[in-house]
């Protein structure tokens, strides 16, 4: 699904990733944690084309060079990155972005754009099943939203949009045990055999909800380690510099 | 320029007072020509260029033997009285929906030619603060004058129709507006401009309001159409104690716009609230300026307008609060933001307070910027392409200034005639 090879990253001639490398299956879900400046939404963001970086290396998704793919069309193929700061944008209404949101990709997919009344069905059956409450919707685009709020938003996103490869951007940070919990919920209620995540914490906390395949270590652009879930408990005991010296 | 004044005059002979009234006015006008911008208040706006370039023969405009507009500029799918211009000249008015005897309508052309009716508004002649108001009465010669009587609430909106058609081409055309709302009444009302085929023309256009104790005056300018025209519009206000003005503007048709707004709280606990949008394209030059002269205690102004320029357009707000040493106890607030989306647009705000007295709260604030790259690239990493987003933040910029709209019925009209404006607009 999705292939990095030897990715360099920079940014004002500051190096952030380095010889970067990781390989993604289908329906595999992997963690990578790492301190604060360690690389992580940069990381993220190169992967969902964010403009601005210099960048050496390869990265294919689905077989494509995904460097070549401008922003919307990675989205409109099935990439969705929950950002680490959900941006507010005044005056756009949550519901209306959505909906013009998913009629691109649906558009894209060869799918029947919904109307109102269908898109209004779905939000409602997905926030009920997220037990997220749907009056957010209604509110402009995280326009003085909660912290939680902000977070919960992103995941009814990505459960309406159906990606095929999840980026979660510290999702978990500054959330409370409930939030902590709806998010979870609704990435695992999405895991399948062929849907993968890429899921970037800080913490371990997340990972005793969400059950990844893979973790791998990144400090300072690199992967210094990569193990299986156990190894994010090693982290949570010993922190991240510990790992990088046993390496 | 050559405007044929005298020609105009004695075809226009009166009432021997305005007479005078006229020739005395274009004697003033003559001396200043149209204003530049080296004159105060007019530094964005420089009209004299503006008329140059775009006028090869502007000509006075002398009523038209046309009384015929065109059914289909009516506003549809929404119940409303109305009043009729047609190239500034009063044709006809309804009010279906209101009790016709609360409400006094004369054309100004009728009230010219009595001396009574004309003593009562010959003060509004005077003034003479810049050369547009001169020309204004020396060439005014019909408009409106409204009264509404006291405890009268209007059922449904007033629209009144500016109209404009072929016989205003490369004319300068002057009328007056008079309104005046009795105690506890209240009026919604709306300046809708439409004009067939594209003409070219000059509307210079005077409104004086009045709004007694405890009425409100809520006042919606649609200019979304008229893209060919060129307009001076001047709205005085006298607002008396706990009155209400409204005033929502639309600014996004025509090639020029100068709105004028002085505002004038003179009793306790009037307030007056000035909001509006531009949305401007090709070489649109729009141009707000408004003055809110607090003269007495206790009462509140608000202003928020946001302006989106593009290509070679050009936009400005010149706010001002001026508190009176009187007017302790003054809330003012004002509020710029535009985005200029285009290297060859530009944007001027001018936000100026002048307080005389201590106890006060006034604030004012202003930004210019581009769009935030974050806005666009979250939207963008949601499958919208850079046009979506872009119009998706534009419009989302400018419709909560929409959302201010009390009338809820008028926020409809104007959300759709925006909605069909910005569908067109390449942002
Ligand atoms: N726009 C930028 N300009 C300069 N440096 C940046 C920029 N964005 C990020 N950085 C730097 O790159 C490094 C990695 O940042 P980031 O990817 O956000 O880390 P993380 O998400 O792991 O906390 C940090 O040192 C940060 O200061
Ligand atoms: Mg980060």
């Amino acid at each position: 699904m999705l292939d990095i090879k030897n990715l360099n990253a920079s940014i004002e001639g500051k190096k952030i990733l380095k010889n970067f490398n990781l390989n993604i299956k289908p329906g595999e879900v992997h963690a990578i944690m790492g301190p604060n400046g360690s690389g992580k939404s940069t990381l993220a963001n190169v992967l969902s084309g964010r403009k601005g970086y210099e960048i050496e290396g390869t990265v294919y998704y689905e077989g494509k060079n995904l460097l070549e793919i401008p922003i919307e069309e990675r989205a409109q193929k099935g990439i969705f990155l929950a950002f680490q700061y959900p941006i507010e944008i005044p005056g756009v209404n949550t519901n209306n972005f959505l909906k013009t949101s998913l009629n691109t990709i649906r558009k894209f997919r060869g799918l029947k754009e919904l109307d109102s009344l269908d898109f209004l069905k779905l939000v409602k059956e997905k926030s009920k099943k997220l037990k997220i409450e749907e009056k957010i919707l209604s509110r402009q685009l995280n326009v003085g939203f909660s912290g939680g709020e902000k977070k919960k938003n992103e995941i009814l996103q990505m459960s309406i949009l159906e990606p095929k490869l999840v980026i979660l951007d510290e999702t978990d940070s500054g959330l409370d045990i409930d939030a902590l919990r709806i998010v979870s919920e609704g990435v695992n209620s999405l895991r399948d055999k062929n849907r993968s995540f890429l899921i970037i914490t800080h913490y371990q906390r997340l990972l005793n909800y969400i059950k990844p395949d893979f973790v791998h270590v990144l400090v300072n652009g690199k992967i210094v380690k990569t193990g299986f879930s156990d190894l994010a408990q090693e982290l949570e005991k010993d922190g991240y510099e510990g790992v990088s010296i046993a390496k | 320029m050559n405007l044929k004044f005298e020609e105009f005059q004695k075809s226009n002979l009166g009432l021997k007072e305005l007479d005078n009234i006229r020739i005395k006015s274009f004697k003033k006008f003559e001396i200043q020509g149209f204003p530049t911008k080296k004159q105060e208040h007019w530094k964005y706006t420089d009209l004299k260029n503006i008329i140059t370039n775009n006028f090869q023969n502007l000509q006075i405009f002398n009523g038209s033997k046309n009384l015929v507009y065109n059914n289909k500029l009516i506003i549809k799918n929404f119940e409303h009285n109305k009043i009729i211009l047609l190239n500034g000249s009063f044709i006809e008015s309804s009010f279906i929906y209101e009790d016709e005897k609360k409400i006094i309508i004369k054309s100004l052309k009728s009230i010219l030619e009595n001396k009574n009716d004309f003593n009562k508004i010959k003060e509004y002649f005077d003034d003479d603060q810049n050369s547009m108001l001169s020309l204004n009465h020396a060439l005014t010669n019909d408009g409106v004058v409204l009264d509404i009587e006291n405890n009268y609430s209007f059922n449904k909106p007033l629209v009144v129709y500016n109209f404009f058609d072929k016989t205003a081409e490369n004319k300068i055309i002057n009328n007056k507006i008079f309104i005046s709302l009795g105690d506890k009444s209240n009026l919604c009302m709306i300046d809708f401009y439409r004009c067939e085929n594209n003409i070219k023309y000059f509307n210079n256009t005077i409104h004086n309001y009045t709004i007694k104790k405890n009425a409100t005056l809520k006042k919606y300018n649609i200019n979304d159409s008229l893209d060919n025209s060129y307009n001076y519009n001047s709205v005085k206000i006298k607002s008396y104690s706990n009155s209400v003005f409204e005033n929502f503007l639309l600014s996004l048709g025509p090639n020029l716009i100068k709105n004028e707004i002085h505002c004038n709280l003179l009793e306790n606990y009037s307030s007056c609230f000035i909001n509006g949008i531009m949305l401007l394209d090709g070489s649109q030059h729009h141009e707000l300026k408004t003055n809110v002269n607090h003269k007495y205690e206790n009462c509140k102004s608000s202003q928020l307008i946001k302006s989106v320029l593009l290509d070679k357009s050009n936009g400005t707000y010149q706010g001002k609060i001026y508190v009176d040493k009187k007017a302790q106890k003054t809330n003012g607030y004002q509020l710029s933001k535009a985005l200029i989306l285009s290297e060859n647009s530009a944007f001027n705000s001018k936000p100026e307070l002048e307080i005389y007295a201590d106890d006060v709260k006034c604030s004012h604030g202003s930004t210019t910027g581009n769009i935030d790259e974050n806005s666009i690239f979250y939207l963008m990493s949601r499958g919208l392409t850079k046009d979506q987003a872009n119009k998706m933040i534009v419009e989302g910029f400018l419709n909560e200034v929409i959302e201010t709209i009390t009338d809820p019925n008028v926020k409809i009209l104007i959300s759709s005639l925006f909605n069909e404006r910005i569908n067109k607009v390449n942002v």
